[in-house]
């Protein structure tokens, strides 16, 4: 069985976001970079699958910079067998469209049985990815799925609605599935995997190779939300509290123009 | 790795160069891998057990130590033959930074990787190993380390301990009282020393089911409350032959060589104790308003923050770029050889002035951190409901054991100086030129396109100034001066503050390239910060030496030696404050 597991890395959520010079993004500098927390889980069940099926071979994708061979790493600690990462120091200028291009075109030629991802990315949050990819390929797309399971090439799914409500999914493989907030609980790598891992496979290929598409989106402005101001307490006897009121309501609101 | 590999204490005399140490920026992908699966591990293992811990309810530690065997975290130092990973001391010193967020677990998970588990890595028998080093390595059994009595602290050769041989031959007959034993409540393997005969200092593996061995009740302690400590009675305990560890009357080597480690190991610890209260201190300071403002916003406030972050830079600088001193030195012997060990622990010994440093900068570092977060949080840090109390209370016993910071201080300077009276360090001739230097006048003429110039003057006139004051003291007291342990304790005060900031310079200059702009700002002020704290603390302990020391004319020569190389311009000290300040109250933690 053949098995992709996708991977995004992300900033540590803690940090203090700052807008880019260019406007459109987040400045990458000074942040700690993480592994995005649902891709998490799609390793973890990945990995999962690959311990029962036995004979498996899984792959973790990761696009962007040399910087994220550090969280691909941590991947393969975890059990992937081989990395593959698509070198693109400019991914995050790629919409979603553009980057599943990109997986899609190295899926394409792998034919993998079952390919996992999150279901959105933290800094992004586009939640299209996968499912994207999915369409490129011509296989179906699980997605939001809180509960997973597989047999005899079918998967048998859990997928988590609005208000709490969850709904049985299923379908063939090859299928591609997004993994959710409550799927199970990834492991952490043990340091023997860590050592370990240092000695499996990773393939870097540069972008261009690919043939990477335009992105259709545009982003035109990032802005941080707007800063609310703390509340203010007025003190006294009503009728001068009524006066005060008046007042601030005359000078910072348009409320009594 | 180095190009150059210096010896210990070679820093007082010569300058290091900033691509030859090793600095956290240089933590490989792995390092930094485990350092993630450590925090994990305390956040999601430990973190929600904290209160049974602190009750003393040592399941949780037990529990949580076999979880450290699954992950891994207890066979670092293991050899690879015994299934252990044989990491170097730059990991080790980061997981012990990651653990010692989980307060009294990491005393628990400190002293049985540490003290517990190397006398029987590096002096076991291979049978010895094969029979115990498994179970150790796993956490299914802990392990504790017996050497400290009633009546022998600080003097721990003077144990009273004793081990007879039986009739038959068999059996050592152990006798004694065992004090202040971590993880006593619960381990199954101790390292006890005795003496074979009233003479022959020996240390014995003994398990906790050999009859006669008695674990006493748990103390009642100030801090680090969820740690186990008890007194180890030994009431005739019968300990196999084959149990001797290492050979007999060599008990005190493996005592030493286990204090050296536990000192460095410590200051890793302690390091990661602090950033972890620095971070308490900002993110309470950012919280409480008082006059209508966030206390972060006050001067006062933001000084004590500036300080801390730049001391915490020092002892994390200081405690990495020993991790690669050992790391580099251990590397150069040969695997193969049979006294691999002896040699490794040849290496660690190089380098036993600077892991005392290590040990008492960094714990001190930390006495002042969880003092000023205390003091950040008002009354609210006297009181247990906030994690401040708890940080104060812990903090405490890491200036006493491990050798107190008096002990450590005084071996410090005193195997400095013993090494420089034995040829093996050239500190006396240096010592002349000081002297000299100090009838010339000086013509600075400063290379400012140098990176960091000011800093490293100030560290070469520190570095003089401790030549011409330990040569002063060599001179009039000669070998006596051991004797003189108000003289040794400021020379070591020298020495210490030297090293530390000589670290902070050395990797700001390595990594400021590869920084941003706001970042190198930030840099730069902790390395001013830093600089400027580390030279008072120098100064004041050279004056009172330099009065302790001399008197007439020789005392008014070295007090005008003492203005002279104490000197350093920290211009835009207010700035480099604020700066600090700013982008730690940003970041709510430690910055670098
Ligand atoms: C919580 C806790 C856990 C511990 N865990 C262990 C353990 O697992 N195994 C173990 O073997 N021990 C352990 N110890 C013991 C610890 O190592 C000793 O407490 C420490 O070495 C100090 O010894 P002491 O308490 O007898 O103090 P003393 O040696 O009596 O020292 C008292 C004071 O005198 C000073 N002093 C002593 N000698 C000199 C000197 N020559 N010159 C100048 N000043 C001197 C000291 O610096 C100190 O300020 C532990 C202690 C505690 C409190
Ligand atoms: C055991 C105990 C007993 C007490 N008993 C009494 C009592 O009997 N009666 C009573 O009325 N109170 C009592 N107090 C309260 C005590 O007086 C306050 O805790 C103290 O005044 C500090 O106030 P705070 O705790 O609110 O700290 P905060 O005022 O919040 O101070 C927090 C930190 O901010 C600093 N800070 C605050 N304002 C500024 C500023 N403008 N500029 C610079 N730095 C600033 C402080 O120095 C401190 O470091 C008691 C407190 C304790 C812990």
């Amino acid at each position: 069985m053949k098995i992709l597991v996708c991977i995004k890395q992300v900033p540590d959520m803690e940090s203090r976001f700052k807008v880019n010079a260019a406007g459109n993004w987040y400045e990458e500098t000074d942040l700690a970079w993480r592994m995005n927390e649902y891709d998490e889980y799609a390793v973890e069940q990945a990995v999962q699958l690959k311990q029962q099926v036995g004979d498996a071979d899984l792959t973790v994708l990761c696009i962007g910079s040399d910087r994220v061979k550090e969280t691909m790493k941590k991947a393969l600690a975890m059990g992937c067998d081989r990395g593959f990462h698509i070198a693109d120091d400019d991914s995050y200028l790629k919409d979603p469209f553009a980057i599943a291009t990109l997986i899609a075109a190295y899926a394409k030629e792998q034919s993998f049985d079952l390919i996992f991802t999150g279901m959105q990315s933290q800094d992004r949050g586009s939640g299209q990815v996968g499912v994207l990819v999915a369409e490129m390929l011509g296989i179906p797309s699980l997605t939001t799925l809180v509960e997973f399971s597989y047999a005899d090439g079918t998967v048998n799914a859990k997928r988590e609605l609005e208000g709490g409500i969850k709904a049985k999914v299923s379908c063939a493989t090859p299928a591609l599935v997004t993994c959710q907030l409550g799927l199970n609980t990834p492991r952490y790598p043990t340091l023997p995997n860590i050592m370990k891992a240092k000695k499996k496979e990773m393939i870097s290929t540069p972008v261009a190779d690919l043939n990477p598409e335009a992105s259709l989106l545009e982003v035109l402005q990032v802005t941080p939300p707007e800063k609310k101001g703390g509340g203010l307490i007025l003190e006294g006897d009503p009728a001068d509290l009524a006066d005060q009121l008046i007042k601030l309501l005359k000078e910072k609101t348009t409320a009594l123009a | 790795m180095a190009g150059k590999i210096m010896k210990g204490g070679e820093f007082l005399i010569a300058e290091s160069e900033c691509q030859d140490i090793f600095t956290p920026e240089d933590f490989t992908d792995e390092q930094r891998a485990m350092a993630e699966t450590t925090e994990q591990f305390v956040e999601n293992e430990i973190i929600p057990h904290h209160d049974e811990i602190e009750g003393q309810n040592f399941e949780h530690v037990v529990e949580g130590m076999k979880k450290c065997g699954e992950l891994g975290l207890l066979m670092m130092d293991a050899p690879e033959e015994e299934g252990g990973l044989e990491l170097d001391k730059a990991s080790s010193m980061l997981v012990g930074e990651k653990i010692s967020t989980s307060g009294s677990f990491s005393v628990a998970y400190a002293a049985h990787t540490g003290i517990g588990t190397l006398p029987l890595i590096y002096y076991g028998t291979t049978e010895q190993k094969e029979k115990y080093l498994e179970k150790i390595i796993t956490g299914e059994w802990c392990s504790a380390y017996c050497l400290t009595e009633p009546g022998s602290g600080s003097d721990a050769l003077g144990a009273q301990a004793s081990a007879v041989l039986s009739e038959d031959g068999k059996n050592y007959i152990l006798n004694g009282t065992k004090q202040y034993i971590t993880n006593g409540g619960f381990a199954e393997l101790f390292t006890v020393f005795a003496k074979v005969d009233k003479q022959h200092f020996t240390a014995f593996l003994v398990e906790k089911s050999f009859a006669g061995l008695v674990v006493g009740n748990e103390e009642k302690k100030m801090g680090i409350k969820g740690s186990s400590t008890t007194q180890i009675i030994l009431d005739n305990c019968q300990v196999p032959v084959e149990n001797v560890l290492g050979e007999i009357g060599k008990g005190h080597k493996i005592a030493f060589n286990s204090l050296n480690i536990g000192r460095f190991k410590l200051g890793a610890g302690v390091t990661g104790a602090s950033k972890m209260a620095l971070g308490e201190g900002i993110r309470y300071a950012n919280e409480r308003k008082q006059f209508n403002r966030q206390i972060s916003s006050f001067g006062a406030i933001q000084e004590k923050i500036a300080d801390l972050t730049a001391s915490i830079y020092a002892s994390e600088s200081l405690v990495y770029r020993l991790a690669g001193l050992l790391d580099d030195k251990i590397a150069t012997i040969d695997k193969g050889v049979d006294d691999y060990y002896d040699q490794y622990l040849k290496a660690i010994e190089e380098y036993a002035p600077e892991c005392g440093i290590s040990k008492v900068f960094c714990s001190d570092v930390l006495a002042k951190t969880v003092d000023e977060v205390v003091q950040i949080h008002g009354g609210y840090g006297f009181c247990s409901e906030y994690p401040a109390e708890r940080y104060y209370r812990d903090e405490r016993i890491n200036r006493i054991f491990e050798g107190t910071n008096e002990i450590n201080r005084l071996l410090t300077s005193g195997m400095i100086l013993k090494r420089a009276m034995k040829g093996e360090l050239p500190l006396q001739a240096e010592s002349m030129k000081a002297f000299e230097s100090l009838m010339t006048p000086s013509f600075e003429d400063v290379d400012e396109s140098i990176p960091f110039i000011a800093e490293k003057m100030t560290i070469q006139n520190l570095k003089t100034l401790f030549l011409i004051l330990s040569g002063a003291g060599v001179q009039k007291y000669m070998d006596k001066l051991a004797d003189e342990q108000e003289i040794l304790m400021a020379a070591s005060d020298i020495v210490i503050q030297i090293f530390a900031i000589e670290s902070a310079v050395l990797r700001a200059e390595k990594i400021i390239d590869t920084l941003s702009p706001a970042k190198q700002e930030q840099l730069r002020a902790a390395v001013k910060v830093a600089t400027f704290n580390a030279t008072e603390v120098a100064a004041s302990a050279a004056k009172k030496g330099a009065y302790m020391v001399e008197e007439g004319d020789a005392l008014t020569m070295i007090l005008s030696g003492v203005r002279r190389y104490t000197k350093y311009d920290a211009s835009g000290l207010l700035e480099a404050k604020r700066t600090l300040a700013a982008a730690a109250n940003d970041a709510e933690k430690y910055i670098f």
